[in-house]
């Protein structure tokens, strides 16, 4: 088996001098962050962060290519997508028929994503953001008037995009999100 | 063993709900929690003699959400969110171990694809969790830079988390059979610079916090669990380990892919505050080569959908494209409310706080018959009542600390 136990020492205290070495070293550590400090707070909301495609933000509905089915709201650990009955008219036939339609309501949604990757047709798909305000709750339970359409993303317009990229040196760094695609 | 009531003994009163115990003439009662900052949502109720605690309770229950009876209404896959919440920033370690359950009860094995992607999360959420405990550790003994270095350190993993998943914290990752989404095309790059990244950093660490004088002095010799009494009173994870015990999930019942990596389980035997802080500190190296291991073997190996035949085989052709395309794993419909056969399954996996122990029953429904949780906080809050004692009340963040207590995971 690879994995195996290591019994390990603490390390000792060194002599007289070892309480002065250890103040030195971490105040030396200290001031170098004094002088050079790493910082990576976002100034929200003029900076916002541009989240990768696979991100799993809002949830948006593609009517054209949704066959009804209810897998997504059978599937939502919170209750959030629900079917509604609609009545319809076929366009071939002109007759009137019953369909379910799935619609979201926000104040339960987890961000899971299970219902995009359980969908037959892939006609749920998410955006890559979910730092939306609403000013009410009853907002938040979307009907299928508001499903079918991405939502608007007000910090898009005023804010600066960035992203953080993984650096050796510095671990996370702020770059805005034009230079952070070459990466 | 007599029982007193409001100073009186509780037979003579003829009172049999509440037991309280006589308080001594000389001693404060201090209530410790559950909403003190210091404390989370928990609460110790320590009994002090001037400046010594001769006394303390482990009141827990707080947050308390009946997860093992909620479990029961809903279908198998839902309940990953659900035992997500327990301890969000482990979210992988703490419901891979349900999944192993499930599988073992459907007797399907994950492709090695699907298992190396797990414990590669694992190790991920591994590390994240131990920054964590790392900074509220500094900032109970007032280290407040302790706090601001490791909250934003974990912040790396957490973004190598959201590269890998599509969420920061609640993932929801595992699922029956596998994983739900491959490795982006640039992770293994922004992986292996952040594994170079902590191995320098960490040894920054060590100087600010745990070779500090001031800090030494606060954790040396605090806290003390002998080998005998940590055996003796079921503790695990990193409690035990710098109590001596050799004792690891991951080495006792290898899952996922821990018995092909190579890593090593720290142990210390001084069993003292600073043992716990050193052990956690020594995995998180071992889980950065881990996470190295991972990395490199996902990326010599085709890239193939990381779930079980059985989920996969019969899928229609969008399948295939979506995970071509994006690398995500769609489900099949049956997933929603798939029937188990009857059985029952134990599965363990390690989080960062300890071992955590699933038993899962079926009878044959979509929704389990009975899912019973032992974690590791809960296992390791008996610290408190046995330890605790006779030490000052000084001590007890450091004792809090040290042992990294989540309230959410103990209480369920």
């Amino acid at each position: 088996m690879p994995a195996r136990p290591v019994v390990k020492r603490l390390p000792a205290r060194r002599g007289l001098f070892a309480g002065f070495k250890g103040n030195v070293d971490a105040i030396t550590i200290g001031l170098k962050y004094l002088v050079d400090p790493k910082r990576i707070t976002l100034i929200y909301p003029n900076e916002y962060i541009k989240l990768d495609p696979g991100y799993r933000g809002f949830i948006v509905l593609e009517p054209k290519k949704c066959i009804n089915c209810s897998s997504c709201a059978r599937i939502c650990p919170a209750a959030a997508m629900r079917m509604i009955r609609r009545m319809e008219e076929d366009p071939k036939t002109g007759k009137k028929k019953m369909k379910l339609w799935p619609v979201i309501n926000y104040q339960r949604c987890i961000f899971c994503g299970y219902c995009v990757d359980v969908c037959p047709t892939e006609a749920l798909y998410t955006v890559p953001y979910h730092d939306i305000v609403y000013e009410n709750m009853a907002e938040m339970d979307w009907g299928l008037e508001t499903f079918v359409k991405p939502p608007e993303y007000p910090t898009a317009k005023e804010g600066i995009p960035v992203k953080y990229i993984v650096d050796e040196e510095k671990g996370l760094v702020k770059v805005r999100a034009e230079e952070g695609e070459e990466e | 063993m007599s029982v007193w009531v409001y100073g009186e003994q509780k037979s003579e009163l003829g009172l049999e709900g509440t037991i309280t115990r006589k308080i001594e003439e000389d001693l404060y009662e201090v209530f410790i929690g559950p909403q003190h900052p210091g404390s989370g949502h928990m609460r110790i109720i320590i009994r002090i003699d001037g400046d010594i605690i001769v006394e303390a309770d482990p009141d827990m229950g707080y947050v308390h959400r009946t997860m093992e009876k909620l479990a029961e209404g809903r279908e198998w896959i839902k309940n990953v969110p659900l035992f997500e919440r327990m301890a969000i920033q482990d979210a992988c370690n703490v419901t891979v171990s349900y999944i192993i359950a499930l599988e073992r009860i459907l007797d399907i094995e994950p492709p090695p694809r699907a298992k190396y992607l797990r414990t590669l999360l694992c190790e991920i959420n591994r590390i994240a969790a131990h920054l964590y405990g790392f900074g509220i550790f500094g900032v109970f003994i007032g280290h407040s830079t302790m706090y601001m270095w490791s909250f934003a350190d974990r912040e790396v993993m957490v973004e190598l988390a959201e590269r890998l998943t599509g969420a920061r914290l609640t993932h929801s990752y595992p699922i029956p059979g596998g994983a739900r989404k491959d490795i982006p095309q640039d992770f293994p790059q922004a992986a292996r610079k952040a594994v170079r990244y902590f191995r320098r950093r960490l040894e920054e660490y060590r100087k600010i916090f745990l070779d500090n004088p001031v800090t030494r002095k606060r954790l040396e010799g605090v806290g003390i669990i002998p080998k005998k009494i940590a055996a003796e009173l079921g503790v695990v994870g990193p409690v035990a380990r710098a109590s001596g015990i050799k004792y690891d999930a991951r080495l006792a019942e290898p899952y996922d892919a821990y018995d092909e990596v190579e890593f090593e389980v720290p142990v210390f035997e001084e069993g003292d505050a600073l043992a716990r802080a050193w052990v956690k500190f020594e995995e998180i190296k071992q889980s950065l080569r881990i996470i190295e291991q991972a990395v490199d073997w996902l990326e010599r190996h085709p890239r193939e959908a990381p779930i079980h035949d059985r989920f996969w085989a019969k899928s229609p052709p969008l399948w295939k494209k979506v995970f071509e395309a994006e690398g995500r794993v769609k489900l099949l419909p049956l997933m929603a409310n798939m029937k188990l056969p009857p059985g029952r399954a134990m599965a363990r996996s390690e989080t960062a706080r300890g071992e955590i122990i699933y038993y899962v029953e079926s009878d044959g429904k979509s929704t389990p018959y009975r899912v019973r949780i032992v974690s590791p906080s809960a296992r390791n809050a008996i610290v408190f009542k046995y330890i605790a004692p006779g030490y000052k009340v000084m001590d007890l963040p450091t004792i809090y600390g040290s042992i990294d207590y989540f309230p959410p995971e103990a209480d369920r």
